[in-house]
């Protein structure tokens, strides 16, 4: 019985080395914190169309919609990175509902971006004073958001995306 | 002693100048302090190892000005910080939660002091 007790904390700490080698095999990122957000309902905002004022689309009557969500700013360097990927997405699947959300971005220079990289989205959507990206919990761009037909966020990517990212990771959940 | 309905009228606005003047500074004041508590918990989420309150990036600023507008529209501490873990997760307040899920990241410390505790017991008799 001694013996046991006296070599609990050898045992402890290969139990505690076993944890830490499942997560590192995992391959996580400590870095990027996980989604409040995910499996859970788009939240229901509402937004106004970047080119038309007068435009105005409700988030949850997107309904039997796959979606893919990306907040961007003309400003934001790793964006202008991801813009053509957001192209090929679209090619790969042309039923897919690409939604784009300018946050806090002056609409004119939003608008001359678009105008000059393309425009990949299906609507573009107005979050001038960041309070929808709140509601998405964003705190970096760009940030990609999936949402299956059911209105439920299924994938959460924080930072520009990349061939790999959108080989290996949104394509498999499409 | 006989005072005019001017000077009368006058002492009252001005001691109702006085009031405002001295609720709205307690309440400025205090609002500031709740904020500083507040933002004292929260973990910048944009900065290496800061709270939003010592943080000045563009996040931490917004994070504070929602919970200004919060704070003045009468919402507890509680609600404002459940607000903020439904959007950004458990992640964004320093201290875990005391909860199922936190559990074992509580009580490991406890755990391993009571072991080393029993260890050490064990070869102090052993040696005597």
């Amino acid at each position: 019985m001694n013996k046991l007790i006296l070599s609990l904390p050898i045992i402890l700490i290969f139990i505690i080395s076993i944890f830490l080698l499942i997560f590192l095999l995992q391959n996580k990122d400590p870095n990027v914190p996980p989604s409040a957000l995910l499996d859970k309902k788009i939240p229901p905002v509402n937004l106004v169309d970047l080119f038309n004022d007068n435009k105005l689309i409700n988030l949850s009557n997107l309904k039997n919609k796959e979606i893919l969500i990306n907040f961007f700013a003309s400003w934001c360097a790793p964006c202008k990175v991801e813009h053509p990927l957001l192209f090929q997405i679209k090619k790969q699947n042309p039923n897919l509902y690409i939604l784009g959300i300018n946050h806090k971005d002056k609409k004119h220079d939003a608008i001359n971006y678009l105008n000059q990289d393309g425009n990949p989205y299906d609507f573009v959507g107005v979050d001038k004073k960041g309070l929808i990206g709140l509601e998405f919990g964003v705190f970096g761009l760009p940030e990609t958001f999936l949402i299956n037909k059911s209105g439920k966020i299924i994938y959460k990517y924080l930072g520009p995306l990349t061939k790999k990212v959108i080989t290996n990771e949104i394509q498999p959940l499409l | 002693m006989k005072y005019s309905l001017f000077y009368k009228k006058s002492l009252f606005i001005y001691f109702y100048i006085i009031v405002i003047f001295l609720i709205t500074t307690i309440s400025k004041a205090s609002i500031e302090s709740d904020i500083k508590d507040i933002t004292s918990k929260l973990r910048c989420m944009t900065c290496q190892n800061q709270t939003i309150y010592s943080s000045d990036t563009e996040f931490s600023l917004s994070i504070k000005k929602i919970i200004r507008q919060k704070l003045k529209n009468n919402e507890s501490e509680k609600e404002i910080m459940n607000f903020l873990i439904n959007r950004y997760g458990e992640y964004i307040v320093l201290e875990p939660k005391f909860n199922k899920q936190n559990l074992f990241l509580w009580l490991f410390p406890f755990i391993i002091l009571a072991l080393s505790l029993v260890f050490f017991i064990l070869r102090i008799r052993k040696n005597t």
